[in-house]
């Protein structure tokens, strides 16, 4: 097996009172897609943040490409390579897909034009992004805010890309999609993959996304590691089972 | 992949409404622009006379140059309710140091626009540390201007500026040669820049058609400017004012659609916790743009006074900002500039404000009293919006 690139080991938080995570370890690999299920209060969305640097563990290891890593906050976590795309996917809907993608981080002609955006060599390399994902459907002059859920969700996870990072964390990328708009998102989280990156999906769609998008599913309960599956050697209830704990119960999410 | 055949086909072209939302969203002011002109024309034989329209271009440059700068801080989805204020205290200011100091006027003058700059950016950054409202923030440092004004004022409350030199900012006509370098050298800067988009795009393998792109924007523009040329020329050639209303309107125009800062104003205005996750210093842009805000008023006060040949307790539009401060709202939001950020043209501001000034110009000419010019006017406001709001529910389904 490949080498995870982004490896967590025994992370700890609480915030008060409440232990949101006890002792939970997590391994992304290059070329995989990973999904992170549980219920409600799990802590999926909390061990996010702490891989995207938004909160600091108060124990554990974070490792990535083997090395330990001691994270300062989300600015250098985006520099080493690891991208988040959050469930309000951040987009100005007056703006087109060009500009979404580049907010920021325009490229700009020099001081005397007043550093005006370069335009065209910026829709080049949207382009080119979006032709690589197999996105060419999406308009690149149209505001994002004129488009489907499901092209807006895609956007946000090309912007993610647009820089070559190796790891994508993508927090709940189907949770308002219609099925075929949750497909066109499973495409392209496979599609990352394909290129090599390692990406991990938070997902509350167990029998449709999860067991037909993702390698591995890494199931957490009550802020603990419930189970750990191959995709394919699962069933949607073994996964539920270990999500709400023991057979007791089989709950249909999603 | 199983699913690939429910992907939308590619949209080769956007629905006209699409695009009147857009970069035509200026379209409906300039016809309903047109239409109010064509009424005048017909109802007073004295309206489409150079004379009158002459009138009508320089009434309309002080409302248009406070506008132009408010155009800004309104893209961010803030609003600054001081402009007038400010415009009322750079002018005293500028009449006192030439009046009081024996200042030159081109310093005089800077240092007004430079108050006005500063006034705006302090507001800004009051109202982005503490995180008070703008329209409460401005409504208070417009009162405390007024007060300040007051002060400023000698015990005759008025600064004559009759002969003193500043008038020749308004009355200055530019004619003959000169009037043709300026008019050929703004349409060929304007040719440069659509000539260079288009030759960009070219080169980087981009869709790019010469006709939309260069050919019809650069005769519409120099239609328009040598149509204004020739037509003012009969009489005594471009007044000043209107060609620094253009040329500022040229810059900010520029600055808005061409420029970074340009784009993170609409992007704060629409969203403005994905600007600072995208790592743009929201704080400082809407900083700046407050301060271009204020030095705009300023400028325009500047103006205003020289036009008029004195500063009084009433420039600036008086206590509150008065009927200077509401046209300057009221010419941006007829101009297709959402008070809630985000949509908009630069370029709005010069229909506002020419609209605005066509009306109280054109129901003046018919004899009709002030009340019923008031009248007209905001209910231009309201339809202007509701068209506006309309184009823009047809743009964007459930929006």
């Amino acid at each position: 097996m490949t080498q995870p690139i982004l490896s967590l080991r025994g992370i700890s938080k609480h915030f008060g009172g409440v232990r949101a995570l006890t002792d939970v370890s997590l391994d992304l690999v290059p070329g995989q897609v990973t999904a992170l299920v549980g219920d409600n209060g799990a802590g999926k969305s909390t061990l996010v943040k702490v891989m995207s640097g938004v909160h600091r563990p108060d124990t554990g290891q974070y490792l990535f490409e083997g090395r330990e890593m001691h994270v300062t906050g989300p600015a250098a976590v985006a520099q080493m390579g690891v991208q988040t795309v959050y469930q309000d996917l951040a987009l100005c809907d007056n703006l087109d897909a060009v500009q979404n993608l580049f907010l920021g981080r325009e490229m700009t002609g020099p001081w005397w034009t007043g550093f005006r955006v370069s335009r065209a060599a910026a829709e080049r390399r949207a382009r080119e992004v979006l032709k690589r994902l197999r996105l060419e459907s999406i308009s690149l002059s149209r505001n994002v805010g004129a488009m489907s859920g499901g092209q807006r969700q895609n956007i946000a996870i090309a912007r993610s890309i647009l820089w070559e990072p190796k790891v994508v964390l993508l927090d709940e990328p189907t949770a308002a999609l219609s099925h075929s708009a949750a497909a066109q998102v499973g495409d392209l989280v496979r599609e990352l993959a394909a290129h090599g990156l390692a990406v991990l999906v938070i997902s509350h769609d167990i029998h449709h996304f999860v067991l037909d998008n993702t390698d591995r599913i890494e199931v957490l309960r009550l802020g603990r590691n419930a189970a750990s599956f191959a995709s394919g050697t699962v069933t949607g209830e073994q996964v539920v089972n270990a999500m709400v704990g023991g057979n007791e119960s089989i709950n249909r999410a999603g | 992949m199983a699913l690939t055949d429910t992907t939308p086909a590619p949209l080769p072209r956007r629905s006209l409404s699409e695009r009147l939302g857009n970069e035509l969203r200026f379209v409906p002011v300039a016809v309903g622009l047109v239409a109010l002109i064509a009424f005048f024309a017909t109802q007073s034989d004295v309206f489409l006379t150079s004379r009158n329209l002459n009138n009508l271009l320089v009434q309309s440059t002080v409302t248009g140059i406070i506008a132009l700068g408010l155009v800004f801080v309104l893209l961010t989805g803030e609003i600054d309710l001081s402009v007038a204020a400010t415009s009322g205290i750079a002018a005293v200011l500028m009449a006192k140091l030439v009046v009081d100091v024996g200042l030159p006027i081109p310093l005089a003058i800077a240092a007004g626009v430079a108050c006005g700059g500063l006034i705006g950016a302090a507001s800004a950054r009051w109202i982005t540390l503490i995180g008070v409202p703008s329209f409460v923030v401005t409504l208070g440092v417009g009162l405390v201007l007024n007060g300040i004004q007051l002060l400023l004022l000698p015990s005759t409350g008025r600064y004559n500026l009759l002969n003193s030199g500043v008038e020749k900012l308004a009355s200055t006509n530019v004619t003959g040669a000169p009037a043709w370098a300026l008019v050929l050298g703004a349409i060929a800067l304007f040719a440069l820049l659509r000539l260079s988009t288009h030759r960009s795009r070219i080169a980087a393998g981009l869709p790019a058609s010469a006709t939309t792109g260069i050919v019809l924007p650069v005769a519409i523009v120099g239609a328009l400017l040598v149509g204004m040329l020739l037509f003012l020329q009969t009489l005594r050639g471009l007044p000043m004012p209107v060609i620094l209303f253009l040329g500022l309107l040229g810059a900010m125009s520029y600055i808005a659609s061409e420029t970074r800062f340009g784009t993170y104003l609409y992007a704060i205005g629409n969203n403005a916790e994905a600007a600072r996750r995208a790592g743009i210093k929201v704080d400082r842009i809407k900083i700046a743009a407050f301060a271009i805000a204020g030095a705009l008023a300023a400028f325009g006060g500047i103006l205003s006074a020289s036009r008029i040949l004195g500063v009084s307790v009433s420039s600036g539009g008086g206590v509150g900002g008065g009927a200077l401060l509401l046209e300057a709202i009221a010419a941006a939001v007829i101009g297709g500039v959402s008070l809630f950020g985000g949509r908009g043209m630069v370029v709005g501001a010069l229909f506002g404000a020419l609209i605005i000034a066509t009306v109280s110009n054109g129901l003046n000419l018919m004899g009709v009293a002030n009340e019923a010019r008031l009248i007209v006017t905001g209910l231009l406001l309201v339809i202007a919006v509701s068209i506006d709001r309309a184009i823009e529910k047809l743009a964007v389904p459930g929006g």
